[in-house]
């Protein structure tokens, strides 16, 4: 298995003739490939059993005014040492064609529908040239990331309506269910069609929360975005705030202080802890098991409880900023939040024996949504449901940021890929937060917690920054403006990438077993929407 | 089931186990506490998020659990808006969903009263201006109730459902 720097030896000899390497960025290799060769590329880093490069990221950037030019990028995590490897590809002038990797690879088939919808440019040979983020009632030509389109335009209302995939056949009716949901999440349509009880097949319409967080972002200034940030997805906070913080601080080059590092791991597992013991009771309660339920949601806002003691927000808001973090924690408050979490872990402990044992709910939590691991791989999936299905992908081991260098986690990995697995998975990783977290009040080196960030990083400089939130990696694009100024931000939340695989997992399943499924997904519509 | 039982006896009761609301909570206009007069002792809610982070909607599922129990003071959740007295919508109202907003409104009976929960739902918040959003919420369907914060805490949606209760400011 090779690493980044061989698979750019063994691209070169391959395809010589149409790639050129470019200066790494931040020690990721990069490579310039011509427009036409993008897909055999792409193509053979994905397929070559020497490399199995997974889609990590797909993103346009519009480099006007600067040039009259847009630039695709990709980015792949190679299969053993999970290097990271971009390929870019160029548009000049007029051009707005360019060519699909879909066909080739899964993964891709949101980011360029996505990147069509946003920037106007043409997937050629894509097999689904439907609308994604712009819903059919969006007039002709509106593409709200082109530099030529104001953040504030009012959109006309234009007749239109969306075409689902239709399976035809005796016996065969479709189920709507959404936008508006029974119970309290977000909004999301899924559209399935089924024979009596069975999934024949699911097709998930999305986008209705699309707020235009990325037009946003190129409004801001770079040391002044974190709120909006912090407000991409709610339930990952820190996740979001500290994946955005770290593109900044590398584009500017700010050493953060080792204090300020561990406290962001801190509140990163803490984040994990409630969301995590959240959706333990909400799977439970999704097949009628109230009482893990109950429990789970108590010890959930004990931790609310606690972050708002800690921060004055329940959501740890406020938390990180670029340079380092935006208030300390005295030793007492420390050594407070680990005997709080010593109260919960035996009482986790215990319900989560209760929970294993009981058989009617392994009945109906085992071999429920199987996600396979060559559909999870196919389609990038990574995170906790990554993790459940056999995908071993953490980057807090593979990338370490904030303290991780010095506290290695251990990565839980499930084989299975069903509700159960993902359950367990979670389960696993409480335990492991809270040993983290207890590791950090004793390893917590004294020290500053903030430096300020100095100077302006030239317009169209730009970094990478990836962060394993609770539900898996979050990754920034942050490239730099005039003046301090964003020209792009790009936001990816793992639920990107992990809604098009419950597309699979659910097939052959019967439609009351669908609210279950998607719980142990849990992913955000939010952070999907953007 | 042993374990089960001890587990819950060993629990013992938490409803009420939270800190006290702090934020003042506006005074609820004469309107609204003309409109809300029928649905004083119980109140059926039915929530609709047009494009929040999501954080308002887990301090409202917070509020159904055995910490705040909403539901110890007739207030319930439920799952259609034709079973529904009021809305508590968040968000800043995307353009995407604007539709389905005024389709729910349609189909609440009347009466009725609107819960414009959090900053977003009440001002577009950091949303404010943007191609995607169309919001408030009151540009939409008439607003009788707002929640600010961004979120709110549940026990600041609590405070604000008592006075409705009592219909007093």
């Amino acid at each position: 298995m090779a690493d980044a720097q061989t698979a750019m030896t063994q691209l070169k000899e391959v395809y010589g003739d149409s790639i050129v390497e470019l200066t790494p960025l931040n020690g990721t290799p990069r490579l310039q490939v011509k427009k036409d060769a993008v897909p055999q590329v792409a193509h053979y880093l994905h397929t070559h059993p020497n490399l199995l490069g997974a889609l990590s990221l797909l993103w346009a950037v519009d480099h006007r005014p600067r040039e009259t030019r847009y630039e695709i990028l990709y980015l792949f995590t190679l299969a053993e040492r999970k290097d990271w490897l971009l390929l870019s590809t160029d548009l000049h002038g007029e051009d707005r064609l360019f060519r699909s990797i879909t066909p080739h690879i899964h993964a891709a088939e949101w980011y360029e529908r996505e990147i069509r919808d946003l920037f106007g440019l043409i997937p050629i040979g894509h097999p689904d040239m439907r609308r994604l983020v712009r819903h059919e009632h969006w007039p002709k030509g509106s593409h709200p990331l082109k530099k030529d389109f104001r953040w504030d335009t009012v959109l006309e209302r234009v007749q239109g309506q969306h075409v689902f995939r239709h399976i035809e056949g005796e016996g065969v009716f479709e189920v709507a269910v959404g936008p508006i949901h029974a119970g309290i999440i977000e909004p999301g349509h899924f559209r399935f069609s089924v024979a009596g009880e069975p999934i024949m097949q699911l097709e998930i319409h999305h986008f209705w929360k699309h707020r235009g967080v990325e037009k946003l972002f190129e409004r801001q200034q770079l040391t002044e975005a974190v709120p909006l940030a912090e407000r991409v997805s709610g339930d990952t906070t820190v996740g979001h705030s500290l994946a955005y913080c770290q593109a900044v601080e590398t584009l500017m080059q700010v050493e953060v202080p080792r204090r300020a590092r561990y406290l962001r791991s801190f509140f990163l597992e803490l984040e994990r802890l409630y969301n995590h013991l959240g959706d333990v009771g909400a799977i439970c309660n999704d097949v009628a098991y109230a009482l893990a339920h109950a429990h789970c949601g108590r010890m959930k806002e004990q931790i609310m409880q606690l972050h708002d003691r800690l921060t004055r927000s329940r959501f740890l808001r406020g938390v990180n900023r670029v340079g380092g973090v935006g208030s300390d924690l005295t030793n007492e408050q420390l050594t407070q939040t680990v005997a709080e979490l010593d109260g919960i872990e035996p009482d986790f402990t215990e319900l989560e024996k209760i929970v294993l044992a009981d058989a009617s709910l392994a009945d109906r939590l085992e071999t429920t949504g199987v996600l396979l691991e060559r559909i999870a791989w196919d389609h990038s999936v990574m995170g906790v449901v990554g993790r459940a299905s056999g995908i071993e992908r953490d980057i807090r081991r593979d990338h370490p940021f904030a303290a991780y260098d010095e506290l290695p986690p251990k990565v839980v990995l499930y084989r299975y890929g069903d509700v159960r697995a993902r359950m367990r998975v979670r389960m696993d990783e409480i335990h492991e937060s809270m040993r983290l977290i207890r590791e950090i009040r004793q390893r917590i080196p004294q020290g500053p917690i903030v430096v300020q960030p100095t100077g302006e990083p030239a317009p169209g400089t730009w970094a990478l920054s990836a962060v394993e939130g609770w539900r898996g990696e979050i990754l920034y694009m942050v490239m730099a403006g005039e003046n301090g100024g964003i020209h792009r931000c790009k936001v990816r939340d793992p639920s990107f990438v992990n809604w098009p695989a419950i597309q699979w997992a659910v097939l052959g399943n019967i439609v009351p077993d669908f609210p279950v499924i998607n719980k142990s997904f849990n992913m955000s519509y939010a952070g999907n929407d953007l | 089931m042993l374990r089960f039982i001890m587990k819950s006896l060993k629990t013992g009761v938490v409803t009420g186990q939270h800190p006290n609301a702090e934020a003042p909570q506006g005074p609820i206009s004469p309107e609204a506490a003309k409109n809300t007069k029928p649905f004083r002792r119980s109140l059926a809610i039915r929530e609709v998020d047009t494009g929040s982070c999501n954080a308002c909607e887990m301090e409202m599922n917070a509020l159904a659990n055995s910490v705040y129990d909403v539901e110890r003071f007739g207030v319930h959740i439920v799952a259609s808006p034709r079973h529904a007295d009021a809305l508590v919508v968040t968000g800043p109202v995307t353009v995407n969903m604007e539709r389905a907003l005024k389709d729910v409104y349609e189909q609440t009976p009347d009466p009725k009263i609107v819960i414009a929960l959090g900053d977003c739902a009440i001002n577009c918040g950091m949303f404010k201006g943007s191609y995607a959003v169309t919001g408030p919420v009151e540009r939409h369907i008439p607003v009788d109730v707002r929640i600010p914060g961004c979120p709110p805490r549940p026990v600041e949606i609590l405070t604000a459902l008592q006075k409705l209760r009592e219909g007093t400011g």
